[in-house]
């Protein structure tokens, strides 16, 4: 079943959402999870809620009456680190869809992004740009830290700008093992902190995948003409949309994201530009590929 | 309706301020719009709130403005109840006689003896339902008078007192003209003066020679057209020419003093009828009936002096706010 952008809008159970995401992406994402993973005994450790069953050590609960699940040491120390954009302007909600917002998509397909690394057991850590602070939760492996990860990404609001680049430094100081950076943002801000930063891991040999997202109504540009508009991060201008400026508002916006796909492609950083209406679960099947086949979709 | 209310219909000019003095108000809602800074700058948008900003000025203008229509429309206001309408000269006791079942009416005093006339134009002013009393000598119009108010004519003709009648005689047969003069009875009294005065009405001139300069009268019956060149180009109406000239009108005939008392009353009939115009009738007492359909009068204009007065000053205050505003 494929969930509909709809879903996520009406959804505030971004487990629900993501376990809908992930049925309707099959198995080909994720097919060789664990594989050599449990090969060597690591630990023991307490069973939690979103472990499979057959984990789990019924010897052991046989003498203890406790619930216990076997770690493996794993080959890989990959990684994976979710960066979201929650400042002001990704409260931007789609024209079309009521109650959808581009912060709103960005969770749950990085909520996605944290279940899929989940099942293949990787570690996984959440950085949260907003209100020019950088909330950092660090990276861990196994279901606890997916619910950590998860309440993380639903407690975000969307508020404030970007945070400093010295901030942003020293909260992305996970630069010793290789890591997969899936940066889920508006990248309206180019350049700024966050695209140095993102750069700045790339020629650290980081994976960096970044997501940018619009609204159907920014690719088209058709706003309601009526009201007055305001930028949310940059206050004290008064804008207004028009037939007249329609042609103007295409253009500087396309020169805009021609620009950050150009320095993404420079820099070897696939960008993938995606409309909040589509459907998660194409989109984030386009975003993890997004490496191999440097498909855009825009 | 008359035509001049049509200006009524032009009230609704004074919108016009009080649209025009509607704040004006920067537009403070806005919208959050994420990719505003693609689009250019606007000027904050300018909305008219319903508050008003300088509103003596306002009241001022509409004020104006109102004056104005109201002075075009000849403002009429029916402020007057039930009245007592009397002919002046009347005597207070008949008056009093008369205005049985009138006891609380305002008493007004007409300005002549024309009560109907003076009704057309002021009957605009009564209420509606206004009894209105007319009492004394009233004349008598020449057809039923229509008005939309009840009226009740108490008519009495009053005894007229004997008018006397100044004449001046310049003639070397002045008793021929005294007794001309005595023979005029009744009505009137002819008093012959020995120089002309103020109160002269006709000068006889009955002298080959031309009047001194300053000699002057309404009326000039003349026996020699000699001394008068007006004369001399006018055409005879039974037997008597006339012209008017800087002195005043000029009768001239040639049989001049009439002996017989016929020509006599013919002359002072002519004088009656052609120059001191004929008595009218006293008009029956009776009530009129309220006629809705009756014309209302043509605009009095008894307002017309104070709107006047006011639009002046209005406008001098308005000149002077808006002056003290620019500063």
């Amino acid at each position: 079943m494929l969930v509909s952008s709809a879903l996520v809008a009406h959804t505030t159970n971004l487990d629900l959402v993501v376990r809908h995401v992930l049925a309707g992406l099959g198995h080909g994402i994720h097919a060789g999870r664990e594989r050599g993973a449990g090969v060597e005994f690591s630990e023991y450790r307490a069973y939690a809620p979103g472990d499979e069953w057959r984990r789990v050590d019924w010897k052991l609960l046989a003498r203890a009456d406790r619930y216990y699940v076997r770690e493996a040491e794993r080959d890989s120390h990959v990684a994976v680190w979710l960066v979201l954009d929650a400042t002001a302007s990704m409260a931007e909600p789609s024209r079309s869809v009521d109650g959808l917002t581009k912060l709103q998509y960005a969770r749950v397909l990085l909520a996605c992004v944290a279940a899929i690394a989940q099942r293949q057991g990787d570690a996984f850590g959440l950085v949260v740009c907003r209100g020019e602070r950088a909330e950092f939760t660090p990276a861990m492996r196994g279901p606890r830290q997916l619910q950590r990860v998860l309440a993380r990404l639903n407690d975000a609001e969307a508020g404030g700008q970007l945070p400093g680049a010295d901030t942003l430094r020293t909260s992305l100081h996970f630069s010793r093992a290789p890591g997969v950076v899936c940066v889920a943002s508006d990248f309206l801000d180019w350049p700024s902190p966050l695209s140095e930063a993102m750069l700045r891991l790339r020629r650290m040999r980081h994976d960096v995948r970044a997501l940018c997202l619009h609204t159907q109504a920014e690719a088209d540009a058709a706003f309601d003409t009526g009201p007055s508009y305001r930028d949310p991060e940059h206050a004290g201008t008064v804008y207004r949309f028009g037939r007249d400026v329609k042609e103007t508002y295409a253009r500087n916006r396309a020169m805009h994201f021609d620009e950050v796909a150009r320095v993404c492609r420079q820099h070897d950083v696939p960008l993938l530009q995606a409309r909040i209406e589509q459907v998660p679960g194409e989109v984030l099947r386009a975003w993890l590929r997004s490496h191999m086949t440097g498909a855009r979709a825009a | 309706m008359n035509g001049m209310s049509l200006w009524w219909w032009a009230l609704p000019v004074v919108l016009l301020p009080i649209l025009w003095h509607r704040q004006k108000r920067e537009q403070a809602k806005t919208t959050p719009f994420a990719s505003a800074r693609f689009l250019p700058a606007a000027e904050p948008k300018q909305q008219r709130v319903w508050r008003w900003s300088d509103v003596l000025l306002l009241l001022l203008r509409c004020l104006l403005l109102v004056t104005l229509i109201a002075l075009l429309g000849d403002l009429v206001l029916a402020w007057r109840g039930d009245t007592v309408l009397v002919v002046p000269g009347t005597p207070p006791a008949v008056v009093d006689r008369e205005t049985t079942g009138f006891g609380n009416a305002q008493r007004f005093t007409l300005p002549d003896r024309d009560a109907v006339t003076w009704l057309h134009a002021h009957e605009r002013e009564f209420e509606p339902e206004a009894r209105l009393l007319v009492v004394g000598d009233v004349v008598m119009p020449a057809v039923l008078p229509r008005f939309r108010h009840d009226v009740v004519l108490r008519t009495a003709a009053a005894p007229a007192a004997p008018a006397e009648r100044h004449v001046a005689v310049f003639s070397d047969r002045a008793d021929a003209w005294r007794r001309l003069f005595a023979a005029a009875d009744g009505a009137w009294r002819v008093v012959v003066d020995a120089t002309p005065g103020a109160r002269t009405e006709v000068i006889v001139w009955d002298r080959p020679d031309a009047p001194p300069a300053g000699l002057r009268a309404p009326l000039w019956w003349v026996t020699h057209a000699d001394g008068f060149p007006e004369l001399a180009h006018t055409a005879a109406v039974d037997g008597m020419r006339w012209a008017d000239s800087p002195r005043g009108r000029l009768w001239q005939a040639d049989g001049w003093p009439t002996q017989d008392p016929d020509g006599a009353r013919a002359l002072f009939a002519a004088w009656q009828r052609l120059h001191l115009g004929t008595q009218p009738y006293t008009a029956p007492a009776q009530a009129l009936v309220p006629d809705a359909a009756a014309p209302a009068g043509p605009a009095s204009g008894a307002l017309r002096h104070w709107l006047g007065l006011a639009l002046v000053v209005l406008f001098a205050l308005e000149r002077t706010v808006t002056h003290v505003r620019r500063r």
